[in-house]
């Protein structure tokens, strides 16, 4: 019989094991999110490039497709784990995420420049807030960006910014994922 | 009085147990995954993973993936009792009811 402090080894080590588990599904279903917003992030700031005055319909279509894409990968990860990772609370989650950027670049009178810079660096604060939380991944890969994103900012003239960004963060975040599969 | 089960309460055998048993029932992990998880090498990783299969605690499922074979572990019902009957003890000598 084992006396109560290798009891307690024993246990933390349960327990270490049970949250590399749990960080492990995180980083496999999250990876997948990142390498679609990867995609998307590139696409929707190559678009803009191409066609400035139609920046914001395309930036609502790259919103539309991304909700679809959480839904698929949502739908994928539960036919394979059998754990449900995204329901309508989380929907709600990036919707009141959404209009919060929204009012605010609203109230701030944000010119498009500083849209291209203010979307990214907003959304990769929830990423390295949930670094925080859930695994230091997030935590570089936000860090990461949001110094990219300023550095663009400024120091690329004009609408060549939106090549910078679908680099930064298209690339980033593909980058991102892809390192994250194999963590 | 319970006792401590010989074969999960060995280190890596205890590392897959509780691996296994942090997923819902009957999905299993991947040989490569579970390697990851556990910090084990090859050998060692499929030496214990095999005690475990014989003692019925966990099955095994080989299947090929495209070209590349690819072994699925996953905790059995028993395996699952044995192993919260297990941690049931460990938290009991803590506690201090067990010598």
């Amino acid at each position: 019989m084992i006396d109560s402090s290798e009891a307690s080894a024993a246990l933390t080590d349960i327990e270490d094991t049970v949250r590399r588990v749990r960080q492990s599904q995180i980083y496999e279903v999250s990876s997948l999110v990142l390498l679609m917003w990867g995609g998307l992030a590139f696409v929707g700031n190559i678009a803009g490039w191409f066609w400035p005055r139609y920046g914001l319909y395309i930036w609502f279509a790259v919103y539309g497709v991304s909700a679809v894409g959480l839904i698929i990968i949502g739908v994928y990860h539960r036919s394979k784990s059998r754990i449900r990772v995204f329901d309508g609370r989380y929907f709600l989650t990036f919707g009141l995420i959404a209009a919060f950027g929204i009012f605010v670049c609203y109230f701030g009178q944000f010119t498009p420049r500083q849209q291209t810079a203010f979307w990214p660096i907003y959304i990769m604060l929830f990423y390295m807030m949930a670094g925080v939380w859930f695994g230091y991944a997030f935590l570089v890969i936000g860090a990461t960006i949001v110094a990219l994103t300023l550095i663009g900012y400024f120091y690329i003239p004009g609408i060549s910014l939106l090549l910078w960004m679908a680099v930064v963060n298209g690339g980033g975040l593909t980058l991102g994922g892809l390192w994250m599969r194999r963590s | 009085m319970a006792e401590l089960d010989d074969i999960i309460h060995q280190p890596l055998r205890l590392k897959i147990m509780a691996a296994l048993n942090a997923l819902p029932a009957e999905v299993g992990l991947e040989f490569v995954r579970l390697k990851k998880l556990t910090g084990a090498t090859d050998g060692n990783l499929g030496a214990h993973i095999e005690t475990l299969a014989k003692a019925g605690y966990v099955s095994v499922e080989k299947a090929f993936v495209g070209k590349k074979p690819q072994t699925t572990v996953t905790a059995t019902a028993a395996g699952r009792g044995a192993f919260a009957r297990h941690v049931a003890t460990l938290q009991e000598i803590i506690a201090g009811r067990q010598a």
